[in-house]
């Protein structure tokens, strides 16, 4: 028995925390892209009205719950999945393969192609999702860094990319 | 394409393989319905830091992990009782082997007595004889080694182990985990894993799934074995030839063993060579052996060991040739990127006549163009470096 000791798995405190804030900050802006962006405004469009989805890291979160009001707002819903119906749920297998995904290292479509996500709900409507996440992630990250974040760096107008990037920045921050 | 008349290929064993694979653990273990696993490592895995990077990719999981990192390369029947009692009496469900060959042969055999009782142990040994599913098995690969984290094989305290249901339900290859080893090992593990690829691809199991692994192993130890045996520090290098190995334990666990398999097994074990070593001799030797025979698929074995542009410019009737100097070229290559020891350990084998022959008896080769006669005639050329 010398050999032999058993061990209580530990926490992954900080990069937990790390990509807490980064879901907080995300759900924010896709609210707020949701009502800036054209392309966004109609990937919502397509959701029916009540439609909640989350992003989440297993097994224990962080969450990011985002939903679609009766009256078709988009509204980020909190980290808390608790007593809420969620239609369609995008999980990310672990906290590493989160923090490759909010640290750019990996583009939401690689990671889903790497199998490092679970889709439970409707595969249409985690398509529409992904590409809403490549939307918000090109107004929020500098060019340099959303062309690792993004399937394919899109050829936007100067008007939408720094008029969409501060409307959505100023919006995220006061949460409107 | 050859298709056989009648073909069997058998797989069940996932492979997940790449940057930061071992995080998948808990999920895969929750797909598994295992909630404590008991993870089994070889001796020396503490000091270099495995079992470290194994109870980092368990934090946030919520499970708690046994751990047993005493297992050595000559594991006994003492040690599985060992585990045993610790399996039973702790609640574990599940076995992770951590580490080379011993470590994971020992956790197959500990799994046929964790899954039944102590004593199947021995009455399971031999071809076939176990009989239902095992517990779930997890395989992590630290050393390259001869595909036992995919094969159906043990080998356990002088017995000899071969069913499916030993092969694990996972295996997973994370560039953490393989550890740089000296030339000699690596080049030692690479050739068993290019020798049972190019014999599952040109041997008479030869079949379309089985091409397909062999195919890949091939190419990527054509790819990154030079490589790799000039540089230790080779992460993508190295990964790649560990995924050769599994694959190649792959297309290895669906054929019949080929002779550059069975002589160089015997003759490593007689003369106290690395294995590996003896059947990358033997190898282009079988080969061109086969070749005189009219073993006509060895000239498709040319297409992955060389790639397109010089399997389109050789003529038909040079392609096996070609296929055979392109390995006798890897050897050379070999022993040139790690100063010429793997040469020196060819030349200075010293095997009697008395001793050929009896490698060739043991080696239990059973193919028409391969009689004991043959096969020493293979072994001696080897010898003379002929």
């Amino acid at each position: 028995m010398k050999n032999f000791r058993e061990v209580a798995a530990g926490k992954k405190s900080l990069k937990k925390d790390y990509v807490a804030v980064m879901m907080w900050f995300m759900g924010r802006a896709i609210q707020a892209a949701a009502a800036v962006d054209m392309a966004a405004r109609k990937e919502f469009a397509g959701m029916p009205d009540g439609f909640t989805f989350a992003l989440s890291v297993m097994p224990n979160g962080p969450h990011m719950i985002i939903g679609k009001d009766q009256r078709g707002f988009v509204r980020y819903k909190g980290w808390d999945p608790e007593g809420k119906k969620i239609d369609l749920d995008m999980k990310i297998k672990n906290i590493e393969a989160a923090l490759l995904l909010f640290t750019f290292q990996e583009s939401t479509t690689l990671a889903t192609a790497r199998n490092r996500l679970v889709v439970d709900g409707d595969v249409a409507h985690a398509c529409a999702v992904v590409r809403i996440l490549d939307i918000v992630e090109v107004y929020l990250l500098p060019k340099i860094i959303a062309k690792l974040a993004v399937k394919r760096y899109p050829g936007w107008s100067f008007r939408r990319k720094y008029l969409g990037r501060m409307l959505i920045y100023v919006r995220s921050i006061f949460g409107l | 394409m050859y298709l056989p008349e009648r073909y069997e290929f058998f797989c069940p064993v996932k492979i997940n393989s790449g940057k930061r694979a071992l995080e998948q653990l808990p999920f895969e273990l929750d797909a598994l319905n295992a909630r404590k696993p008991l993870v089994i490592a070889g001796n020396d895995a503490g000091e270099k830091g495995l079992v470290g990077v194994i109870i980092d990719a368990f934090k946030d999981s919520g499970l708690a992990i046994g751990i047993h990192d005493g297992v050595p390369s000559a594991p006994d029947l003492r040690l599985i009782r060992e585990l045993f009692n610790i399996y039973r009496d702790r609640g574990h469900d599940a076995l992770i082997a951590i580490g080379g060959g011993s470590a994971a042969d020992t956790a197959k055999v500990l799994n046929i007595a964790v899954s039944g009782k102590p004593e199947d142990i021995e009455g399971c040994a031999g071809e076939n004889l176990i009989k239902k599913p095992l517990k779930p098995l997890i395989i992590v690969p630290t050393t390259a080694g001869t595909g036992y984290e995919v094969s159906k094989y043990a080998f356990f305290a002088g017995r000899d182990y071969a069913s499916h249901f030993l092969m694990p339900n996972l295996a997973v290859i994370d560039p953490r985990m393989t550890i740089p080893e000296d030339a000699v090992t690596t080049a030692a593990a690479a050739l068993i894993a290019l020798t049972h690829a190019a014999e599952a691809y040109t041997g008479a199991g030869k079949n379309p799934l089985a091409d397909a692994y062999a195919y890949t192993a091939i190419q990527l130890i054509m790819e990154n074995l030079v490589n790799v045996i000039g540089d230790q520090r080779d992460k993508n290098g190295r990964l790649s030839l560990a995924n050769a190995n599994a694959l190649a334990g792959c297309a290895f666990s669906n054929v019949a063993l080929g002779v550059a398999h069975k002589l160089g097994k015997v003759m490593g074990d007689l003369c106290g060579l690395p294995p590996g070593l003896c059947m990358g001799m033997l190898l282009p030797r079988v080969l061109e052996r086969e070749m005189s025979e009219g073993g006509y698929h060895i000239a498709d074995l040319l297409l992955p060991l060389a790639g397109f542009d010089t399997y389109a410019s050789t003529a038909a009737d040079m392609k096996a040739r070609r296929a055979a100097e392109i390995i006798h070229d890897l050897l050379k290559d070999l022993s040139a990127a790690n100063g010429g020891v793997i040469s020196r350990i060819w030349k200075d084998i010293q095997v009697s006549e008395d001793t050929l022959q009896d490698i060739a008896q043991r080696a239990g080769v059973n193919e028409a163009s391969f009689d004991i006669d043959g096969c020493a005639k293979i072994l001696r050329e080897a010898r003379e470096g002929r």
